[in-house]
């Protein structure tokens, strides 16, 4: 695009017209009320609970809605919200007016990256008030065990969330690198689900390819711990008690790692895009 | 060259340039990650394993684990002995965390499975008293071998190395590897008192009387007198007795202090 300059505002508005898109799709309320079952449900899944203290067995069935649903989420709502555009040919109306490329592809990915938002609040709500409740009615019938005060720690569990949140970021760039050249939007949400496979197994790739004897190996496994992100990262929160909080330092990092990777994602996006023929 | 063949190579250099930056930035934060997971930090085999399994299942490998436990739980039941010496191994590999998985079924390894390999080879009159010694000793080191695994994971368990002084005493008549256990279980945070006790009685059975007076004494200074399991009292009556079998005299007995 020339003779506009990159308009902050049109972002913005791609991004808001892309929340209200995803807000009305069947898909985000499938995974949303799938996941809040889960994580209600869990209060029942409970009697089934043999090993683990009860509230981290419920802390674990919230993380894992939130990393599941929330991946299966970020991987079909960016894909369908970005290639959707091109399969019905809007893409075209749009970047007709005065709006550039980039603008399009930033605020399809701060669109998405809202959504992941919504479903990470809705779900760190819904599992912090079971927490909360099972707590109350744990610490009434054994107040013994709870002679020092509450055990869940709920500034971890915004914690746990936040980082949850970040990783559906990243998540989102790589999914957004995809599309930005995806035909399809079934090559999309395809090459997503590879991507979010590879990025889950990265750091025991990376592992495995580094105690080989082979040169060719260890150069794969520096490949692929560069060029995927290591998901294994956002777990960094995943417990319950204070004094499982991680370290302040830590999260910065976390969080820098996060938005480098899903800056790069991001830029990639654009730079494929641009020179995409429509 | 081919402007696809461009716009590739850009996209992989600036993503690997990306993200050699990203992990220099989490590189010290990871390692601190792996280090408090211990699955992480097991043997090669071990760890690819649980890596597998927490990148498969994440939060939902506790779950996982309660559904293949009650699996075992039924097929404990009918005495389905594949399936359950199947899934004892299968349900601590999938989630290691609680020690629960780990006791239960060393238990069930040490205490169920050679009576049923036992009915399995024509019941307990039909087969030779030399091979029902050879199968429970057979169990009880596939047992104590699970309890190793388990410590792996939970290297300050009391419980763990209680179960296995127990199935070295009982399954194994190893008294002198029972008394080492026992020792090791009572000097954990939070052991109970009892395998302190089961110590010193393991050094009176094997003859040890002088180490096992010694040991007596030692822990009874610490032994809170409110506090029933301590049973302090019993102490001091154990150390009598061993005073008397020792012939300790009187001056050099042991003086509780008041």
């Amino acid at each position: 695009m020339s003779g506009v300059p990159f308009s902050p505002r049109r972002v913005g508005l791609i991004a808001q017209n892309t929340l209200r898109d995803a807000a009305r799709q069947k898909l985000f309320h499938f995974f949303l009320l799938l996941a809040l079952a889960l994580v209600v449900g869990a209060r029942w899944l409970r009697d089934f609970n043999f090993g683990a203290p009860e509230l981290k067995f419920l802390a674990d069935c919230g993380f894992g809605a939130m990393a599941l649903f929330g991946a299966a989420l970020m991987i079909t709502a960016t894909a369908q919200l970005f290639c959707g555009e091109s399969e019905s040919r809007t893409v075209e109306t749009v970047l007709a007016k005065p709006v550039w490329r980039a603008e399009f592809v930033l605020g399809k990915f701060l669109g998405a990256i809202a959504v992941a938002a919504i479903f990470c609040v809705t779900l760190t709500v819904a599992l912090a008030a079971v927490l909360w409740w099972r707590e109350g009615e744990l610490a009434r019938d054994y107040p013994e065990a709870f002679a020092a005060g509450r055990q869940v720690s709920y500034a971890n569990l915004w914690l746990a969330g936040w980082l949850h949140w970040l990783r559906l970021v990243v998540l989102g760039g790589l999914v957004l690198l995809v599309a930005s050249y995806a035909r399809t939007q079934l090559f999309a949400v395809a090459m997503g689900f590879l991507v979010w496979a590879i990025c889950q197994f990265q750091a025991l790739a990376h592992d495995a390819y580094a105690r080989s004897s082979s040169a060719a190996a260890r150069a794969v496994g520096a490949g692929i711990a560069v060029l995927f992100p290591n998901f294994q990262l956002f777990t960094l929160a995943d417990g319950l008690a204070a004094a499982d909080a991680p370290p302040v330092l830590a999260v910065v990092r976390v969080t820098a790692y996060a938005l480098l990777y899903a800056a790069a994602g991001a830029a990639l996006a654009i730079f494929s895009f641009r020179r995409r023929e429509l | 060259m081919n402007s696809r063949i461009i716009a590739f190579v850009t996209i992989v250099g600036v993503q690997a340039l990306a993200g050699a930056l990203a992990n220099r930035i989490a590189a010290p934060t990871w390692a601190a990650q792996r280090a408090r997971e211990p699955a992480l930090e097991l043997p090669a085999g071990v760890a690819a394993g649980q890596g597998a399994t927490l990148a498969m299942l994440g939060g939902f490998r506790g779950l996982a684990a309660d559904a293949a436990w009650l699996e075992l739980q039924a097929a404990w039941e009918t005495r389905d002995l594949a399936a359950t010496d199947t899934l004892v191994r299968l349900v601590p590999a999938i989630d290691p965390r609680p020690v629960y998985f780990w006791l239960n079924g060393a238990r069930i390894v040490a205490n169920d499975l050679p009576a049923w390999r036992i009915e399995a080879e024509g019941g307990y009159a039909a087969v030779p008293a030399a091979r029902h010694e050879e199968i429970e000793r057979e169990q009880a080191r596939l047992a104590l071998a699970q309890l190793d695994r388990a410590l792996a994971f939970h290297p300050h368990n009391a419980e763990l190395r209680i179960e296995r002084a127990n199935i070295e005493l009982v399954r194994l008549g190893d008294t002198a590897a029972a008394a080492e256990d026992y020792r090791r279980a009572a000097e954990q945070p939070g052991a109970p008192y009892y395998a302190a006790r089961l110590h010193a009685e393991m050094l009176r059975r094997l003859g040890r009387r002088a180490e096992a007076l010694a040991w007596l004494v030692q822990i009874h200074p610490a032994l809170p007198r409110d506090e029933p399991a301590a049973e302090a009292e019993l102490v001091l009556a154990r150390i009598r007795a061993l005073e008397r079998e020792l012939g300790v005299p009187a001056e050099r007995s042991y003086r509780p202090a008041r």
